[in-house]
C-alpha cells in the first residue's frame, strides 16, 4: 500500500522495483525456454509411434550422434533422442495432476486456516501440520509397497504430501491480508467470502507464490518419478524409456554418453523449473 | 518460567499427538491394501502360522481402531514384530535401530557441514553485488541437481580416476573400488555426504535462507547501536543467528532424509535407507512400517527438540508461539 499506486511504481525507471524488472528477462526466458520445450515434448511425445521392442537394434550399438540419431544410441541400439522425447511422458502428466492436487488443495486448505477461526481453521490446520511430518519419500515408497505402483497413485501422493507446504504460504498471506483495509471494504459490501478469499485473496495476492510451488510440485515429480524408475521397481519399466531408468544404465557399463544425457535433461530441467517460478514469482511480485 | 515451561510441554504433547496421528495415517495405509489386507502385505508363498501372526501384528483380525491400539501399543513399545524377508526372524528394531544410527549420523552430519558452509557463504557474499549474484547463480547450477543423478555422477567420476590412476597403472585399488561394493572402509560414507550436501538444492536453499537472516540482524537497531559504541559485532551476530540456524536445521532435515534413501542406496550403504528399500522390494512389510514410523518420529523429535532448545535461548519464540 504506501499510498503509492504499484503501476507508478513499475513505470519510474529509477526505482528498485523497475530495475529489478528490468534485471529479470535473461533468467525468465532461459528457464521458460527449457520449460516450455519439456512442456512441447510431454505433450507430443504421445502422438510419437514407439515400439520398444523393434527400436533395439545391435548394429548401432553405442552409436555416436549423427544426422539419423542426433544424440546418439544405447547399449541396445536405441535411439537415445527418441527415448529422451518418450520419456517425458512419464512425468508430464502425472506431474500436472500433483501440480493441480497440491495447488488446488493447498490454497484452499490455506485460505480455511488462515481465513476461519474457531474449530474449523483449528482443524485445517492441525491435519495441515500432520500430512506435514510424513517424510513424503518414505511414504511413496510405503504405498508404493502395498498398492499397485504406478506414476498416477505416486503423482497423487506427492501432491497430497506438497498441500501443507502450499497451505502454509498461503495462510500466512490470507492471516495477512484479511485485515487489510480493502479486503474489509469487500466485506462491508457484502462480497461472498469465498469471492474475496478466491479471487481477491488468492488469485490477484498469491498467484506468484502459488506459480513458485507449482514449479516446486512439478519437478518433485520429475525428481521422484526418475529417481524410482533409476531404482528400477516403482517407476518406469525397461524397456519402455524414463529419463531415470536411462540413467540406470550406469549399472550396465555402456560408457558415458547414454546415461550422460538423460542426466543432464533431469539436472536442466528441474533447475529450470525451479528458476522459472523463481522468475514468474519475482516478477510478478515486482510489477505489484 | 512457567508459561515457558508450560508451552513446552504443550508442545511436546503436541509432538506425540502427531505422531499418533502420523501413525495413523500409515496404519490406515496398511489396511487400504486392495483385496485382502494380509495377502497384500505378505510375500508370497508366507506360511499360514506367519500369516496369523502377522494379523496379529497388525491388529488386522479386529476392527480398523482396535486393530490401530492394539498396533501402536506394540509399536509404542518398540515391537513392530519380526522381519520377514530382509533379515528373517530377527527383530525389526533389533535391524532398524543401528541402520537408523548410522542414517542419522550420515544425514545429520551432511546437513552440519552444510549448515557451516552456507553460514560461512552468507557472511562473505552479503548479496547485492554483481559478483555476489553471479556466485549464487554458480552455486545454484552445481548444487540444484537431484541427489540420485549427483551420486551417480560422482560415483561414475571417482571410480574413472581411480582407474586411471590406480587400477591401471597396477597399485593396489582401495577396497571401496568400484563403486558401489559392499566393504567396511568409510569412504563411500565420505562420498554420500559430499552428495548429499551437492544435490537437492539444499546449500543454495541454505545460503539465501542465512543470509536474509543475517542481513535482516545486520540492520536491526542494537547492532546499529553496538557499531555505534565501537564494539565488535561478530559474537551478537553469532549468539543470535543460533536460533535461525536451528530452525533451518529442523526444517531441512527431512529433505536431506529424502535424499539419503535413494545416495545410499546408490552406494550401497547399509543405512536406514538402503534397508527401507531392500524390504521394499521384498516386500517385507513389518520393516517398512517399522523404518516409516521411525523416520516420521526422527522428523517430529528433532522438531521438538529444536523448538525446546529455541524456547529456552530465546523466550521471545515461546511468546509467539515458535
Amino acid at each position: 500500500m504506501g499510498g503509492d499506486h504499484p503501476s507508478q511504481e513499475c513505470k519510474a525507471p529509477s526505482t528498485p522495483g523497475s530495475k529489478k524488472l528490468r534485471s529479470l528477462p535473461l533468467g525468465l526466458y532461459l528457464s521458460g525456454g527449457i520449460v516450455a520445450l519439456v512442456f512441447l515434448l510431454g505433450l507430443i511425445a504421445p502422438l510419437i509411434p514407439y515400439d520398444p521392442a523393434a527400436a533395439v537394434d545391435y548394429q548401432r550399438q553405442l552409436a555416436g550422434p549423427s544426422w539419423s540419431h542426433l544424440l546418439g544410441c544405447d547399449g541396445q541400439g536405441r535411439d537415445i533422442a527418441l527415448r529422451i522425447v518418450k520419456g517425458t511422458e512419464a512425468f508430464f502428466w502425472p506431474g500436472i495432476l500433483a501440480m493441480t492436487i497440491a495447488v488446488i488443495g493447498g490454497a484452499a486448505c490455506g485460505a480455511c486456516a488462515g481465513y476461519m477461526r474457531g474449530w474449523v481453521g483449528q482443524a485445517v490446520r492441525g491435519l495441515m501440520q500432520l500430512l506435514d511430518t510424513l517424510p513424503r519419500l518414505v511414504f511413496i515408497v510405503l504405498l508404493c509397497t502395498i498398492l499397485d505402483p504406478g506414476m498416477y497413485l505416486i503423482a497423487t501422493t506427492a501432491g497430497v504430501l506438497f498441500i501443507p507446504t502450499i497451505a502454509a504460504i498461503c495462510r500466512r498471506k490470507v492471516e495477512t491480508l484479511a485485515s487489510e483495509d480493502y479486503i474489509l471494504a469487500h466485506i462491508a459490501h457484502g462480497f461472498h467470502p469465498a469471492w474475496i478469499l478466491g479471487y481477491h485473496i488468492l488469485w490477484l495476492q498469491c498467484r506468484p507464490l502459488l506459480i513458485r510451488q507449482a514449479c516446486t510440485v512439478f519437478s518433485y515429480v520429475l525428481f521422484v518419478e526418475t529417481a524410482l524408475s533409476y531404482l528400477g521397481d516403482y517407476g518406469v519399466q525397461e524397456p519402455w524409456p524414463s529419463w531415470g531408468n536411462m540413467v540406470a544404465q550406469t549399472r550396465e557399463g555402456v560408457g558415458f554418453w547414454p546415461w550422460f544425457v538423460p542426466a543432464v535433461m533431469i539436472v536442466v530441467s528441474i533447475a529450470a523449473l525451479l528458476a522459472f517460478g523463481n522468475a514468474i514469482a519475482r516478477r510478478e511480485e515486482a510489477m505489484r | 518460567m512457567k508459561r515457558i515451561f508450560l508451552a513446552l510441554l504443550r508442545r511436546i504433547l503436541g509432538g506425540f499427538a502427531l505422531l499418533l496421528g502420523a501413525s495413523f495415517i500409515i496404519y490406515m495405509t496398511v489396511r487400504a491394501a486392495p483385496g485382502d489386507a494380509i495377502d497384500a502385505i505378505s510375500p508370497m508363498g508366507t506360511p499360514p502360522e506367519v500369516k496369523a501372526q502377522l494379523m496379529a501384528e497388525f491388529g488386522l483380525d479386529r476392527g480398523p481402531l482396535a486393530g490401530y491400539g492394539v498396533w501402536a501399543l506394540r509399536s509404542l513399545c518398540g515391537d513392530f514384530g519380526d522381519s520377514l524377508v530382509f533379515a528373517p526372524g530377527e527383530r525389526v528394531m533389533a535391524v532398524a535401530l543401528p541402520a537408523f544410527g548410522r542414517t542419522l549420523l550420515l544425514a545429520g552430519g551432511a546437513l552440519l557441514v552444510c549448515l557451516c558452509f552456507a553460514l560461512l557463504w552468507a557472511a562473505c557474499n552479503p548479496g547485492g553485488s554483481r559478483r555476489s549474484q553471479l556466485l549464487g547463480a554458480s552455486l545454484y547450477g552445481v548444487t540444484s541437481a537431484p541427489s540420485f543423478v549427483i551420486a551417480v555422477a560422482f560415483a561414475q567420476a571417482v571410480n574413472e580416476l581411480v582407474y586411471r590412476l590406480v587400477d591401471a597403472r597396477g597399485f593396489v585399488t582401495p577396497s571401496w573400488y568400484p563403486i558401489p561394493i559392499a566393504c567396511s572402509s568409510m569412504m563411500p560414507y565420505l562420498f554420500a555426504g559430499i552428495t548429499l550436501i551437492l544435490s537437492d538444492g539444499l546449500l543454495i536453499d541454505l545460503v539465501n535462507y542465512l543470509r536474509s537472516e543475517l542481513q535482516a540482524l545486520r540492520r536491526s537497531p542494537f547492532i546499529a547501536a553496538i557499531r555505534a559504541k565501537g564494539a565488535r559485532v561478530t559474537g551478537h551476530l553469532l549468539k543470535n543467528m543460533v536460533v535461525p540456524i536451528l530452525s533451518a536445521y529442523a526444517s531441512r532435515l527431512p529433505v536431506v532424509l529424502g535424499g539419503v534413501v535413494i545416495v545410499e542406496y546408490v552406494f550401497t550403504l547399509d543405512g536406514a535407507g538402503y534397508v527401507l528399500l531392500e524390504a521394499s522390494k521384498n516386500r517385507d512389510f513389518p520393516m517398512v512400517v517399522g523404518l516409516s514410523v521411525l523416520f516420521t518420529a526422527l522428523v517430529i523429535l528433532v522438531n521438538i527438540i529444536s523448538d525446546v532448545v529455541k524456547g529456552w535461548l530465546d523466550a521471545r519464540e515461546v511468546a509467539h508461539g515458535g
